[in-house]
Order: C-alpha cells, then sequence, then structure tokens
C-alpha cells in the first residue's frame, strides 16, 4: 500500500525533460484560465500555438498509439506529463478539444483507413474537434436523437445530415472537425437506428450560433487545474442538409449507440486508470481561509464557519482519495461514475459553504475586492451547472447497472 | 509514480485466512449467540485468535508478540467488522496493547505484554467518567497516594468489554506530594480487585459498555504504568494510534452491509420486479456504497500513513469522521432498503446498527474530530 504521488526515479528524469522542454516552450505571458467566458482572442490563439507545439512532441495525447502521431507513453510517465503541465497551471489538452472522446471511439471502432486519416491531425494539434450529441430532445435521454442523417437518394454513398445541436462546443466559433451522433434510420428500434461521424466543421449547410450562458462548465472540472480544458462557453449547431461522404461514418451504420458508449463511458469517468487531479479550488479556497485577513478574522467571529472550512475538507479529501482509487485501478465497475457523481454533489455543497464562510466576497470579480482572483464567483456560477457530460442522475444510472441492480 | 493501492501478498493472505476465520468460526448464528453474552467472546474462539497470532499483532517480538503493520491489522479489523465480531479483541489487543506500549517501562511490559498474546490477559481501558469527555482533563477519579501503593475512588462509565476483561487500564489523577500538581495517571488494575463492581448499561443499541466502580480499591506502586506525568500523552497517542484500526473495523461493518442491501435489492419482488430496479432504492444503495468508500480509503490512507509517517493527526480525524458517519448512515440507510424484516433482532443488520451506534461516540464523535480537524486547518 503506497499512496505516495512521489516520482520514482525513472519518472524523476523524465519530469527533468519535461520542465525544459516548457521552460523553453510554454510563453510566458499565457494567463491561466480562471473564467473561461471572459479569455481573449489573444490568448486562445497562444494557447492554440501551445497546442501545436505539444502535438507536435507527442505530447497532446501522450498515452496514443506513435504510429497515429501519439506519444505512446505508458501511464507512469503520462501522469508526470500532466503534473508538470498541471504545476504551471496548464490543462492537457490546453483548449477544450473533445478529441479526447472522439479518438477512442475512432480507435474502437473506425477502419485503419480512417485512424490514418483521422488521428494524426487530432494527435498533432491541428484539429480541434467537437462532441455533437445533446439536442433539444436529447438530453440524459442520449438515444432520443432528432437530427437525421439518411442516405441521400441521389448518391448513395453521401447521407444528408439535418437537425439542430445544442450546448456543445467552445472556442473557436467554428471547430476544423465535428463528432456527431445522428438517427440515420427512421423505422428501427430505439438504439439500433443511430450512426456516428466525424465530419469536417467547415462542411456548407452547418451554421453555428453563440449561447448567451451565465455558466456551462462542471464545477470540479473547472476546480481542477488540469480540468480547466472544459469550457463554459456553448453553442448551438443547426444542419441544414449538409451533405457528408460516407468515409466520415464511425462504425458500421446502425452502430451509433455502441460507438457513442464507448465515448460515455470515458465521459461518465472511465474508472480505471488516469490522474490524479488536484481540487485547484478547495486548495486555494482552504488557503484564503487561513491567510486572507478579512475572512479569517470573519471566521474568529463567527465560529460556526469553521464547520464549514471543515465540510470542504472533508469533501475535497474524498473526491482526492476516490480519485487516486480510480486511477490505481482500483474502483471496480462502478468506480468511475461513482466518482464523477460525487465530485458533482461534492460541488454543490462546496458552494453552499464557501458562501457561508466567505459571504459576498464569494460572488464578486472586482479587481481590487475578488478573492484568488475571482475563482470563487467562477465556482458559484459552476455549482449551479450539473448537468454538462452527464446529469448526477444518470451517473446513477450507471452506477446501478455496475452494481448489478440496474437493468 | 510511487502510487500502489494494493495489499502486500502477505496482507491478501491474512485477509484470506482473516474471512476464512469469519466463515468458519464466527458464522452469523455464533456472532448472533455472542452478542447476547457479557463477554462477547468464547474460550475457544480467544485460543484460536491467540493460536494464529493476532492478539499481539501490536506486540514487538521481543515481548512474545507477531508485531505486523497497521495496514496488516487493519485487514484483521475489517474482516472482524463484517461480523461485526463481538468481545473484547479491540479493547485488549489494540488499545489495551497500544496504551501499555506507550505508557509503561521496559519491565512493566515485560510483565503485561506476553500475557495478551496468549490470551490470558485481557485489557480494556477505564477513563470516561459521567462528563462525557474525549479529553481527560476534568475526571473525578482520584489515585491518592499511601504507603503501600494508591487507593483509587471513582465511577468510570461507558467502559467497553469490562466483563471480560482481566485488567483495567485506569485513568485516574494524581497528586504530586511536593509540588501539590495534578496529573492524569495511569493504572493496570486487576480487574478482582476488592473494591470493583461491574454493571452491564442495559440498552440494545448501547453494546457491551458497563459502569465501573472504583471503590477505595488499593493497588500497589507497581500498578502506576510509567511515572505519574506521562498519563496524559500516552493515553491520547495510544487512542489517536488506535482510532484507524476501529475505522477499519466499521469499514468491514460498511462493506457487509452494502453486499447484504445488494443481495436482498436483487432478490426481493415487489411491483413484478426486483426492488433494485427502482431509482429510490438505488439511490439509497448508492449512498451506503458511498459512505463506505470513502470510509475504506480515508482508513486505508490513514493507516498507511501510520505504517511511513508515524503519527498523522489530520488522517486520522478524517477516518474517523468518515467511519462512525458513514458505519451510522449506512445501517439507516439499510433498514430503509430492507424495511420490516430487518427490525428483527436476528437480522444481520441489526447487529450492525448495535455496533454502529455503539461505537460512534467511541474516542470521540465526528463533531469532536471535526473541530480538531478546523483547529488543524486554521492555525
Amino acid at each position: 500500500m503506497d499512496f505516495s504521488l512521489d516520482y520514482t526515479e525513472k519518472q524523476e528524469s523524465f519530469a527533468v525533460e519535461v520542465r525544459k522542454w516548457l521552460d523553453e516552450n510554454l510563453p510566458d505571458d499565457l494567463i491561466p484560465i480562471r473564467d473561461v467566458c471572459k479569455m481573449s482572442g489573444d490568448q486562445w490563439l497562444k494557447r492554440r500555438e501551445f497546442t501545436k507545439k505539444l502535438g507536435r512532441k507527442g505530447w497532446l495525447y501522450p498515452g496514443y498509439p506513435r504510429e497515429y502521431g501519439g506519444g505512446g507513453l505508458t501511464p507512469e510517465y503520462t501522469y508526470v506529463l500532466v503534473e508538470e503541465l498541471s504545476a504551471r497551471e496548464m490543462a492537457l489538452p490546453p483548449l477544450y478539444d473533445m478529441g479526447i472522446l472522439a479518438s477512442p471511439a475512432i480507435l474502437a471502432f473506425g477502419t485503419e483507413e480512417q485512424k490514418q486519416r483521422m488521428l494524426p491531425p487530432m494527435f498533432k494539434g491541428d484539429v480541434i474537434t467537437w462532441q455533437l450529441f445533446t439536442e433539444p430532445e436529447a438530453g440524459t435521454d442520449a438515444a432520443n436523437q432528432q437530427t437525421n442523417a439518411l442516405r441521400s437518394s441521389r448518391e448513395k454513398d453521401y447521407f444528408i445530415i439535418s437537425g439542430h445541436k445544442v450546448f456543445v462546443g467552445s472556442f473557436p466559433s467554428r471547430p476544423e472537425q465535428m463528432y456527431v451522433l445522428t438517427r440515420s434510420d427512421l423505422d428501427a428500434p430505439r438504439h439500433q437506428n443511430l450512426s456516428s461521424f466525424v465530419i469536417p466543421g467547415d462542411l456548407p449547410g452547418i451554421k453555428v450560433l453563440p449561447l448567451d450562458l451565465f455558466t456551462l462548465s462542471t464545477f470540479p472540472a473547472v476546480s481542477g487545474v488540469t480540468g480547466a480544458n472544459v469550457e463554459g462557453v456553448k453553442h448551438s449547431v443547426f444542419f441544414d442538409d449538409v451533405k457528408v461522404h460516407e468515409s466520415c461514418l464511425i462504425g458500421k451504420e446502425g452502430q451509433g449507440w455502441m460507438v457513442t458508449n464507448a465515448t460515455l463511458e470515458v465521459e461518465h469517468g472511465g474508472g480505471r486508470g488516469g490522474v490524479v487531479r488536484k481540487n485547484y479550488m478547495a486548495e486555494k479556497f482552504l488557503e484564503i481561509c487561513k491567510t486572507d485577513p478579512v475572512i479569517s478574522r470573519r471566521l474568529k467571529n463567527n465560529p460556526e464557519l469553521t464547520d464549514s472550512v471543515v465540510e470542504i475538507y472533508i469533501g475535497s479529501q474524498v473526491e482526492r482519495l476516490l480519485n487516486m482509487r480510480n486511477a490505481d485501478g482500483k474502483g471496480a465497475a462502478y468506480g468511475g461514475p461513482q466518482l464523477a457523481l460525487y465530485s458533482k454533489m461534492f460541488g454543490t455543497r462546496f458552494v453552499s459553504h464557501m458562501a457561508r464562510v466567505l459571504g459576498p466576497y464569494a460572488y464578486t470579480q472586482d479587481e481590487k475586492y475578488a478573492l484568488a482572483e475571482g475563482i470563487f464567483e467562477v465556482g458559484q456560477r459552476c455549482g449551479i451547472c450539473l448537468a454538462p457530460g452527464g446529469t448526477p442522475e444518470a451517473y446513477k444510472i450507471g452506477i446501478s447497472r455496475a452494481l448489478g441492480i440496474g437493468r | 509514480m510511487s502510487l500502489d493501492l494494493s495489499h502486500t501478498k502477505f496482507d491478501e493472505m491474512l485477509r484470506r485466512s482473516a474471512m476464512d476465520f469469519m466463515r468458519g468460526d464466527a458464522p452469523k448464528r455464533v456472532v448472533e449467540e455472542l452478542l447476547e453474552t457479557d463477554i462477547g467472546m468464547s474460550e475457544g474462539m480467544w485460543k484460536k485468535m491467540a493460536d494464529l497470532g493476532w492478539l499481539g499483532i501490536l506486540i514487538p517480538d521481543q515481548y512474545g508478540g507477531a508485531l505486523n503493520s497497521m495496514t496488516a491489522a487493519g485487514v484483521v479489523l475489517e474482516a472482524m467488522g463484517t461480523g461485526p465480531l463481538p468481545g473484547p479483541y479491540f479493547s485488549s489487543s489494540i488499545l489495551g496493547t497500544r496504551i501499555v506500549l506507550e505508557a509503561a517501562d521496559e519491565s512493566q511490559k515485560e510483565e503485561i505484554l506476553p500475557g495478551i498474546v496468549d490470551g490470558r490477559r485481557v485489557l480494556t481501558l477505564a477513563m470516561i467518567e459521567a462528563d462525557y469527555t474525549w479529553e481527560p482533563e476534568t475526571l473525578s477519579t482520584r489515585a491518592l497516594l499511601t504507603e503501600a501503593g494508591f487507593v483509587m475512588d471513582g465511577i468510570k462509565l461507558f467502559v467497553q468489554d469490562a466483563a471480560a476483561a482481566t485488567h483495567f487500564i485506569v485513568a485516574a489523577v494524581t497528586e504530586d506530594p511536593a509540588t501539590l500538581s495534578e496529573f492524569v495517571s495511569l493504572f493496570i488494575v486487576p480487574a478482582a480487585s476488592r473494591g470493583i463492581s461491574v454493571k452491564r448499561l442495559p440498552g440494545f443499541l448501547s453494546g457491551r459498555t458497563f459502569e465501573v466502580t472504583f471503590k477505595g480499591v488499593e493497588v500497589p506502586g507497581s500498578a502506576l504504568l510509567g511515572n505519574r506525568e506521562n498519563g496524559r500523552r500516552a493515553l491520547e497517542a495510544a487512542i489517536m494510534k488506535s482510532i484507524p484500526l476501529l475505522c477499519a473495523y466499521k469499514v468491514g461493518g460498511c462493506q457487509s452491509i452494502l453486499n447484504m442491501a445488494l443481495e436482498y435489492s436483487r432478490g426481493r419482488v415487489q411491483f413484478a420486479k426486483p426492488i433494485g430496479r427502482f431509482q429510490r432504492v438505488q439511490d439509497m444503495i448508492i449512498e451506503i456504497a458511498n459512505h463506505a468508500d470513502a470510509a475504506r480509503w480515508a482508513t486505508y490512507e490513514a493507516l498507511w500513513k501510520q505504517d511511513v509517517k508515524g503519527f498523522d493527526p489530520e488522517s486520522i480525524h478524517l477516518a474517523k469522521v468518515l467511519a462512525s458517519e458513514g458505519y451510522w448512515q449506512a445501517c439507516t440507510l439499510g433498514h430503509q432498503v430492507f424495511s420490516g424484516l430487518s427490525y428483527s433482532m436476528e437480522h444481520e443488520l441489526s447487529f450492525h446498527t448495535r455496533s454502529s451506534r455503539s461505537l460512534y461516540d467511541y474516542f470521540g464523535d465526528p463533531g469532536f474530530h471535526r473541530r480538531k480537524l478546523g483547529k488543524i486547518l486554521l492555525n
């Protein structure tokens, strides 16, 4: 039994290499993301450039096969990379890129031709992918797709996609690539009527409209430094008779649900393997309670508030422990969605305890008065937002199935 | 990274033999019988535990023990918690042993510890009084210095395993005759001494707790463990170091409740389907799993920290909060899953409910440990 996260000797020598590379390649003027909604175009472009550098080095998708442009690194080295990046307040990937969810599906269900064509640009950082699952009528019920992808009656090797996706994407306003779940058969039974596509983002007939949201990012994702890639900027995407070649179809026609499940398993917490995330916001909060003169006076004058500090500490420790358990592959079948559920529900408790302790300081981003660069205000908004990546109810369905009591 | 949350091969063997012991020697029927007794243990079972080397699991070789890591001891306690197996194992081989190791001088260790290893000697701590607190600042039990030794007077309350104990470790106030300053001191006192009376506190949920009255109990000077001044420090250290193992016992209980609830919800049919299909029932079972896993990993980490770092209060307070609350809540949620069936005194869940209640406050309730954490976090 060993709970320490210290590097082994092999890891330490790799860390030296990573640090040297970061010294040379990580721009000095990158501002850590605190509120994604406020990121400037200039900052985004700088991150994009850095993302490409990581990609060229094979470190953007470090765990993926070298033959497709990945880094071919084992989890112990990937861990070092993520740690070293996070020490510099940088996430992996540094930008919102749902290639992290599309690539497992392509690897599992794509043809060899598709793997060679699609994966290298993703792994090298040239292509940013959005995941387009959610629709107005397909939220937690992701199988209830209304966006149709039907074979063209004139050109049999093409599909025509039409429909409406919502709460998807991030920066920029138009990605290079989209990973789309559609209904490809109007008559087949549920779950057998779907198909998955990975398509270019600039096809004629695709319209992207930004949504005006006060939040759309889950709390633990923002709170963890390594999760800063989950963005709070979302869009509607409309497909107006978009012509898509069948070479974009991932898996067979009608296999969309199977392909999607490969993705959802990763998105709903995976459960086996992975990195140990830090709860950046919890760490910052505890530090502020101790060091900020205004807040420590508040705590001294209102002793009952200490309970809230302790609750936040306890919740963040349980989150850390379940995270470590999963990272070491001890999470059993239900560990992935269990951690995801725990983190989300802890997020809701966190923000209410945080609000108790900080009072109105929890809600301001004012340059002069905000604490910790305003991240607590971001946290308050995120704590309201439980849907991204799956609702807690969806996670419970997953846990119950894994425990052998669900369907 | 060095992260590796597997048990060692040795610990896994120990787990297998402890679980075999629970299945073979302490099945439900036996646990049920033991729960009804004042001692909570049979002679045969105690002997077997001695033969397996478990009674001396924290005792160094030189005193005849089979000293093991905290993590290994945790494996044994976790298995016992699945029963939950009652009896004085924790009181004697964990807490009592730890107090002796912390407080006693060398010759006392040589005198006391071998008896614990072979099971002749059974210790329990008599510390708590009517003013229930785990910070012994206000003890009223006093040990007056006499020419022959000490004379003790006082009433100890909620003493675990008093009927099983051959010796009490008594926390009492002593006075330095020269300076008149007072100390909390520790004494080892034979349970059969004249002037000691023991009464079990009735109540389905009170476990095996007792009132122990000391009335003019005379003990020789050699009964004082170590010296007069070190009692309080030794007591606090021993209690803190024992907490993770109590937590391991509760983790075993939580896991057992989760397994029971899963099995029942798969087989029990209502409204023409297994009740586990109902999301309301799933909610409760998921919550049991969350409690069990939070308690488990916090406990494992606290045990590991003690093995590698010696003493880490933060992890101990955390584990105690999660294990005490988790065990309590797992029982309550379990009763909702089982409903009527589980209100029977014969139902295994009721064994756990008794144990989760009677051990909730033991070594300080979650509020006590939260306050301690608050102090650490904000200082």
